[in-house]
């Protein structure tokens, strides 16, 4: 298997590589590792600091919606992501669904509805439980368990546990 | 550096991110889902690949004194609980914070969602953070492993590229990747 730009498919080890080795302009140059949920915090924040200034009194929030470089390089990042990967997709000529059918079996409706409903619940939870630990699979994961920080393992850990066991109770066998 | 370079940089990084978890498959909830129902094992080659890469750049970058680590604290109530919750999250959205920007540049509709939902996630724990860090402590120590045992960080860091390595190449020859795809590329294998 190839990795050129127009391939439906990369072996998962030369995207591993290819994602790890962000970390080199992450640390170089922004001083930060690779992150995604606090960017999250920065543009919810900010949105809602526009009908409720009093958020930006509770100290989080006033730190997430600095406009630093560290803030607003994430949220290019995570913006970047969704850039990226269409250009990968229409590169490659990718067709697919609206939603993808395997949520048809886990969930054994194919009502967009609800899966819409899902998914921003199942956003809600994502993000509220990335915050409370501070840091998400990128966070915690790759950057956290790179420099070998206890805390992020135990994180991963967790993260990994609640998923598994969430896809065991609450989803059928896709 | 100016906001500006840093925003510029970050796109530039983003769109190589997003571009490797397209091509990776491993932002389609299928290989999600299916990792955390161990049908599919690509997220985990994905992952631990790039936790390795990251900590063979990184023991080279500090051990010759380039960077300074950003390791987050260690604090284990909040890194349970909030792990927990957020991999309830994961499999439920068949997404990570990360990925689900991916899922709607690639075209999952329902992705947007999960990010509207992410949204109000995040300003929902900022209303909430002075009360729930006044609960779980959000101030330990930043420790890492290698300080448990009195050896440079990048000692520590290669072996456990080393480690994983080992891991992956048995992971690989137990279940190779190219059985992983699915006819559609989405890690669904039924279809």
């Amino acid at each position: 298997m190839s990795i050129s730009l127009t391939a439906k498919a990369w072996s998962p080890y030369a995207a591993g590589i290819g994602i790890g080795i962000l970390q080199i302009p992450a640390f170089l140059l922004i001083e930060t590792a690779l992150g995604a949920s606090s960017s999250y915090v920065t543009v919810a924040d900010l949105i809602a600091s526009w009908f409720d200034p009093s958020l930006l009194k509770i100290d989080y929030a006033a730190k997430h919606v600095a406009l630093t470089g560290k803030n607003w390089w994430q949220v290019a990042l995570v913006g970047g992501i969704a850039i990226g990967a269409f250009l990968s997709a229409k590169l490659s000529g990718a067709r697919r669904a609206a939603i993808s059918p395997v949520w048809q079996r886990a969930t054994g409706t194919s009502s967009p509805a609800k899966r819409y409903a899902l998914a921003f619940l199942a956003g809600f939870i994502m993000l509220f439980g990335a915050r409370i630990a501070d840091g998400c699979t990128s966070g915690h994961g790759l950057s956290g368990m790179a420099q070998l920080s206890v805390g992020s393992t135990v994180a991963v850990a967790a993260m990994f546990a609640g998923a598994i066991l969430a896809a065991k109770v609450l989803l059928r066998r896709i | 550096m100016t906001l500006q370079t840093a925003i510029a940089i970050g796109l530039l990084m983003g769109i190589v991110f997003g571009f490797a978890l397209e091509k990776s498959r491993v932002f389609e909830p299928g290989v999600i889902v299916g990792q955390m129902q161990f049908q599919n094992f690509i997220m985990l080659k994905v992952f631990l690949t790039a936790v390795a890469t990251g900590a063979i750049v990184l023991a080279f970058l500090n051990g010759f004194g380039f960077v300074k680590l950003a390791p987050k604290a260690a604090n284990f109530g909040a890194d349970i609980v909030g792990g927990l919750v957020l991999g309830v999250g994961i499999t439920l959205a068949g997404a990570c914070p990360g990925t689900t920007l991916a899922q709607i540049g690639a075209g999952y509709r329902d992705a947007l969602f999960t990010l509207f939902g992410g949204l109000f996630g995040a300003l929902a724990y900022s209303y909430f953070e002075p009360r729930i860090s006044s609960v779980l402590s959000m101030n330990g120590p930043k420790t890492i492993f290698t300080d448990y045992v009195g050896i440079p960080y990048w000692m520590g860091a290669l072996a456990l590229a080393a480690i994983l390595v080992v891991m992956l190449v048995l992971l690989e020859r137990w279940q190779p990747y190219s059985e992983e795809f699915g006819r559609n590329y989405d890690g669904d294998l039924h279809s």
